[in-house]
């Protein structure tokens, strides 16, 4: 499979292994500017592991990521953050004791200057004297963030701008999962990966979620998402993967998927067709 | 080559003796993911158990070893039910610290009741040597060799094929699950506590018996070779902690085959840090085994730190800087003196623990680097002392920092202990690298304080000075915690995993973290090397990182003001129980297991 | 308890003063250390203390917790003593003579706070230790600068009289007791290839380099030098190193604990070579840690049971009558002897901080277990020649040496 000319992410033979068994077997994929793939299949089918393997916090066993027109299979994942890719975690991964505001600053630090300098030592050594000095730039460049952060908090109304100097451990869970996205949308992300947004969400919130993600993505923003909800994924994506056992099963746009025998025979046989049933 | 074989018997031998402790620990840390720093004193309790039923009670040996495992088990189950069980929900750091507080108690009350001179503890067996080699082993030898297998060959018999074997190994894997399936945990954990303290106790016995000495010193010496020889042979796992104990009992005997004897503990500390950077998880534990600490928040709880007001840390600097202006006399001061330079060690351990969840216990190695540093670049160099303290901060910034290094990738207890490990390495070299160091000479005559040519040599100048250079630390770091290295510290320690995919590298940060800890350190050793005019390398011991972790959970984690106000604390209420004489050091054990019972997360709260 | 009765009763009033006088002044400390050094400790006067009636205050500065705790307990039974004598004898100058004992851990933290503690208490006649050179010689600047003499008994390291004037030390002084020990093992023993096993601490390492030096001006050749740390119990790998130099003879620069250790184990492994030791492992400890792996170990001390001078004689059966039939060791002498040195010192020097310096270049041949008679050198602020005598541990017994061989 040849890569597309105006893909952003490239996918090709991707596989890890954890022992005997192959959690993802080969995967090809490809994400074009703009578009929202959604990746859905039944528990332990290597949804999660993909994403650790695009973000760089697994390596795989054979196969390449490439991510416009780099390689960048096997990279640290703080380098590919530099990249422009942003993930969420499935569980939640907010950091506990920083208060709302420093969470979503983390999703920024790419960005800072005093961190750029990537010459070894100095660029450290640098790094640390910026904090302790903190020039007008520097203090200018947190008060510009600051502000940039607040508005993308306001994407979630008064939920978290109310709480902002908060703890996020005294969140509620659907806060904290909206603290995830805002952080990964401080890092101005050029790629999103979506882990479960709505994961424990109640329909209102699920719905309010799905609002805003069709938002980022009218605004243009390249997203991969690991989704159980059915009717978000059929509302929202370009197209949807289907993975079970690690390997892609089915591709295409949404309807075309739902339909598919081997689709429903992977759910079925797993005993989920219930869940598809309710889902859908 | 018959000197090989005699190195090896050798290694073996005294490989055994460090089993019967590690099997305990490995115990012990398989249910709880704790390591009992008090594994060391219930040993010492068996063995005085052990004289007093040998040398005064007269008993035959099999009744010895039951009334000491007996004795040792119902010191092991009151420790739990009263010193680790009340902690369970609290911090995780918490349990490891009631450890040292109870290792502390139980040593001071073995020393206050026997004295602490040595004894003697006769062996009763009979007397026969066989050769081997060109060396003889005794009865004793494979007495113990005996018990350590059998211990360990038992332990894995009760665990694999007995219900509350399954319930013990059920909760090692996951308490909460296991608390669901209607394990009854903590009855899990009085048997274990009770099993590892009775093997404790009777390896106390029986390594007493076999030097023929007893003494109060022998606890802390046995909890540390009994830990390496833990983690070497993977931490919690009970064969691999008798594989790891004869690992490094031959690790050792070679080494001093090679090198000599004073060599001989430098091997034990490499050998731990290498497993532990190559092999995190010990050399029996399969490298696809889940990270040796859950993933997120759990060692560091959520709490909220108490404010205290601008204009209150004002006035209190302010008053402690016009105390001297009062009748206050000359012991005052100096005590507040070693509070301030134990504060400016505080503050570096509070950012590397606190802030940065890299929990260090050799943080003494960072103030020796700094004191010999600065008394070296003073008196061969002839460098001017201010000088030559800020050339002692740099040098324990850039070299402590490499010399950490390698305990980044750890998670959790196992930087504690890599860290105990380098502290030791370091305290080694110092000793043997005569040439430089001195050795146990110690380096004598180094001059006084002095600032700008002049000479601080009374109480008062040296006391404005190092409230000074502590109060302009503490300013640094609270700018620093501010700033976005403050946060990106901060998420590192909450969640390393999230950090790294948002960007923050974690050799970069960590490193940061200890040169900016490194310096505050060194700056301490260097003030304390000009002020005590003589240091060697026992001058900052064990202890010492003891204690300033000690001060750093008092104060709470991270928390900068806490970690000065601890250090006041620690400092002053050995000062204050001075006239309890002996018992000072049992009240002071007694206050901090208090202290951890019901304000775990320390007086001013985790930042 | 085989003493005449007029002396219990004696012993019993002294204690009990002791006892009620120690606690008056533990009270009083208390007191002082809450509340009233911290409002008002600079401003005492020195002149209400002259003509008092209450006993002269010496500080002491020891272990008495922590891993060096047995020396500090050692340190008080010697003082003890020495105590019960000087008060049988009238006291200094009519005046009684106790001490003030402060735990220090052996930390040189604690020392320094201690230092100033008993500076600025003008009580505080002189002070007494501490017993690590660390310790030690970190408060040395501290009593220097604060004109309070600073009499280690114990301190061998050769720099810490160095430390100024205010400095002085009855410890053996290692290159007078090392040269004996050479002698003995090399001239007496006829050794003539060592293997020397000693504590890696700055006194063991002293002690090794003065007794190498004098080995080999007597013609003896060292085949082996071991350090080791004072943590250390197995020595069996060091005892095949020191087996594989194919020496003659083993020399223990040790203290008791670690002494019995290694002899102990040299027989294990095999060594049946002539063992000599330092007089540090003087001790009966040193027999019963041992066990029979000790005997015909030969050792220098300073005193032995059947001396026949008086001061030891005196000694011996005091300490066995107060202490329930204990043989006294090496540092019960040391304290012991000290306690004496500084009743001779302040008997001259009175209650003046420096005149109590002065005092010491002033005492002449003072009754001395360790010295007979001790006199300081005004040069180094030691005192020179020990007494020494060649013992052998026979039949379970420290014993004179007979000259026979081993």
């Amino acid at each position: 499979m040849a890569e597309r000319p105006n893909s952003m992410l490239s996918l090709r033979g991707l596989t890890r292994r954890f022992g005997g068994l192959t959690a993802v077997d080969a995967i090809d994929l490809d994400l074009a500017k703009g578009e929202l793939v959604s990746i859905i299949g039944p528990n332990g089918a290597g949804k999660t592991t993909l994403f650790n393997l695009v973000t760089g916090l697994d390596r795989p066993d054979a196969g390449t990521v490439s991510f416009e027109g780099q390689d960048v299979t096997g990279l640290s994942p703080e380098r590919i953050a530099t990249e422009g890719i942003a993930r969420t975690f499935q569980l939640g991964r907010v950091f506990g004791n920083l208060s709302v505001m420093d969470n979503v600053l983390i999703g920024a630090h790419t960005r800072l200057r005093a961190v750029k300098p990537a010459v070894p030592v100095i660029g450290p050594l640098l790094e640390l004297g910026l904090a302790l000095l903190r020039p007008a730039s520097v203090k200018a460049e947190e008060e510009r963030l600051r502000e940039e952060m607040k508005a993308i908090l306001a994407r979630f109304g008064e939920r978290l701008l109310s709480r902002i100097d908060q703890p996020a451990y005294s969140l509620s869970y659907a806060n904290r999962r909206r603290v995830e996205i805002a952080r990964a949308l401080a890092l101005k992300p050029r790629l999103l990966l979506l882990d479960e947004p709505t994961a424990g969400m109640n329909p209102t919130e699920t719905a309010e979620m799905q609002a805003l993600v069709a938002e980022l993505k009218a605004e243009g923003l390249t997203i991969l998402l690991i989704e159980h909800k059915l009717e978000m994924v059929m509302r929202l994506s370009d197209r949807v993967i289907v993975m079970d056992e690690g390997k892609k099963i089915a591709e295409g746009p949404g309807e075309q998927v739902r339909s598919d025998p081997k689709v429903i025979e992977a759910y079925l046989g797993h005993g989920l067709a219930t869940k598809q049933e309710s889902a859908a | 080559m018959s000197s090989w074989l005699d190195y090896t018997i050798n290694g073996l031998i005294v490989g055994n003796v460090y089993a019967l402790v590690a099997v305990g620990l490995a115990l012990i840390f398989g249910v709880s993911r704790l390591i009992n720093f008090a594994q060391g004193s219930i040993y010492l309790v068996g063995a005085y158990i052990g004289w007093v039923a040998v040398v005064q009670l007269h008993t035959p040996l099999p009744l010895t070893i039951i009334v000491v495992a007996v004795a040792a088990a119902v010191v092991g189950l009151i420790i739990e039910r009263f010193g680790l069980r009340p902690l369970q929900n609290s911090v995780r750091i918490a349990p490891l610290l009631a450890t040292i507080g109870i290792s502390f108690v139980l040593d001071q009350l073995v020393m206050l009741t026997f004295s602490p001179n040595p004894r003697a503890l006769p062996s009763q067996l009979p007397d026969i040597r066989f050769q081997v080699g060109g060396g003889t082993i005794g009865p004793l030898d494979l007495l113990i060799a005996g018990v350590g297998l059998t211990s360990a060959l038992l332990l894995f018999v009760f665990l694999r094929y007995t219900k509350l074997g399954w319930a013990v190994r059920a909760t090692a894997q996951d308490r909460d699950a296991a608390m669901q399936m209607g394990v009854d945990v903590n009855r899990v954990n009085q048997a274990v506590f009770g099993i590892a303290a009775a093997l404790g106790g009777v390896s106390g016995l029986l390594v007493g018996m076999y030097y023929n000495q007893i003494d109060t010193a022998m606890s802390l010496q046995a909890t540390l070779k009994g830990v390496v020889a833990e983690v070497v042979g993977g931490a919690g796992n009970v064969p691999g902690a008798v594989i790891g104990s004869l690992l490094l009992g031959l690790v050792e005997s070679y080494g001093v085959a090679m090198l000599g004897t004073s060599y001989r503990n430098l091997f034990a500390f490499l050998l731990l840090v290498v497993v532990l950077v190559l092999r995190p998880n010990g050399l029996f534990v399969s490298a696809r085994q889940a990270p040796p600490e859950p993933l997120t928040g759990t060692f560091i709880a959520p709490s909220r730190p108490v404010h205290i007001p601008r204009w209150a840390l004002l006035v209190a600097v302010a008053g402690f800087a016009i105390l001297p202006l009062f009748p206050v006399s000359f012991y005052v001061l100096q005590t507040l003196i070693n509070a301030w330079l134990l504060g400016m060690l505080a503050l570096s351990l509070t950012l590397v623990a606190g802030t940065m969840g890299q929990v260090s216990l050799g943080h003494a190695a960072l103030l020796a680097i700094g004191a010999y540093t600065s008394a070296l670049l003073s008196l061969t160099l002839a460098v001017p002392v201010g000088l030559a303290v800020i050339g002692g901060g740099l040098m324990s910034a850039a070299l402590g920092t490499l010399l950490i290094s390698p305990s980044f990738r750890l998670r959790g207890h196992y930087v504690s202990i890599a860290t105990l490990a380098i502290g030791e390495i370091v305290a080694l070299v110092i000793l043997n690298w005569e040439s430089v160091t001195r050795g146990p000479i110690g380096i004598s005559g180094i001059p006084p304080l002095s600032l700008f040519g002049y000479d601080l040599i009374g109480p008062t100048s040296i006391y404005w000075f190092s409230l000074a250079v502590m109060v302009v630390l503490a300013l640094l770091q609270g700018r620093l915690l501010t700033s976005h290295l403050g946060r990106s510290f901060r998420a590192i320690r909450d969640d390393d995993i999230a950090a790294r995919a948002y960007g923050l590298g974690l050799n970069r940060y960590k490193s940061l973290a200890f040169i900016f800890g490194g310096f505050a350190a060194g700056i301490s050793g260097g003030i304390a090397a000009h002020l005590y005019s003589y240091i060697n390398h026992e001058t900052f011991n064990t202890q010492q990182s003891i204690l300033a972790l000690t001060v750093v959970i008092l104060g709470g984690l991270g928390n900068v003001v806490g970690a000065i106000l601890g250090s006041v604390a620690l400092v002053g209420l050995p000062e204050v129980f001075r006239i309890a004489a002996e018992y000072r050091i049992l009240i002071y054990g007694i206050v901090l297991l208090l202290l951890v019972r019901f304000r775990p997360q320390g007086l001013l709260g985790t930042v | 308890m085989s003493n005449p009765i007029g002396t219990r009763i004696a012993d019993l009033i002294n204690t009990e003063w002791m006892e009620r006088e120690m606690s008056n002044i533990d009270r009083r400390s208390l007191v002082k250390g809450s509340l009233a050094t911290m409002m008002a400790g600079a401003a005492f006067s020195r002149a209400a203390f002259a003509q008092s009636s209450e006993p002269i205050l010496l500080g002491v500065s020891g272990p008495l917790t922590g891993p060096n705790a047995q020396y500090g307990t050692q340190w008080k039974q010697g003082f003890d003593l020495a105590l019960d004598e000087i008060q049988a004898a009238g006291g200094i100058n009519g005046r009684k003579l106790a001490y003030q004992f402060e735990d220090s851990q052996s930390d040189p933290r604690q020392s320094v706070a201690i230092a100033q503690k008993f500076v600025s208490d003008p009580r505080i006649v002189m002070e007494l230790g501490d017993f690590s050179s660390p310790a030690s010689m970190a408060a040395s600047p501290i009593y220097q600068r604060g004109g309070l003499v600073q009499f280690g008994f114990t301190n061998s390291h050769p720099d810490f009289t160095k430390g100024g004037d205010f400095m002085w030390s009855t410890s053996v002084s290692q290159a007078d007791e090392q040269p004996l020990l050479a002698s003995y093992a090399v001239k007496r023993l006829g050794l003539k290839k060592l293997a020397v096993l000693h504590l890696n601490t700055d006194w063991g390492r002293t002690s090794r380099d003065y007794f190498v030096k004098a080995a080999k001006e007597y013609g003896a050749e060292i085949a082996v030098t071991e350090g080791y740390i004072a943590e250390e119990r197995d020595f069996r790998s060091t005892l095949v190193r020191v087996r594989d130099a194919n020496p003659d003879g083993l020399i223990l620069i040790s203290y008791y604990s670690d002494g019995a250790l290694i002899a102990r184990q040299a027989r294990q492994v095999g060594l049946k070579q002539t063992m000599c030791a330092a007089s540090s492992v003087y001790s009966p400890k040193f027999l019963e840690l041992g066990g029979e792996a000790v005997e015909n170990v030969h050792l220098g001390t300073r005193y032995f049971p059947e001396d026949p001078r008086p001061e030891v004689k005196k000694f011996i059966a005091g300490f066995k009558a107060k202490y329930g039939g204990q043989e006294p060791d090496a540092f019960n002498a040391y304290s012991y002897d000290a306690m004496n040195m500084a009743a001779a010192v302040l008997k001259i020097g009175g209650t003046d901080r420096r005149a109590i310096r002065d005092a010491f270049a002033k005492v002449k041949d003072v009754s001395s277990v360790i010295f007979g008679q001790a006199t300081f050198d005004v040069e180094s602020r030691r005192v020179k020649g020990a007494m020494n005598a060649e013992l052998v541990v026979r039949k379970g017994q420290f014993a004179l040496w007979d000259g026979k061989p081993t």
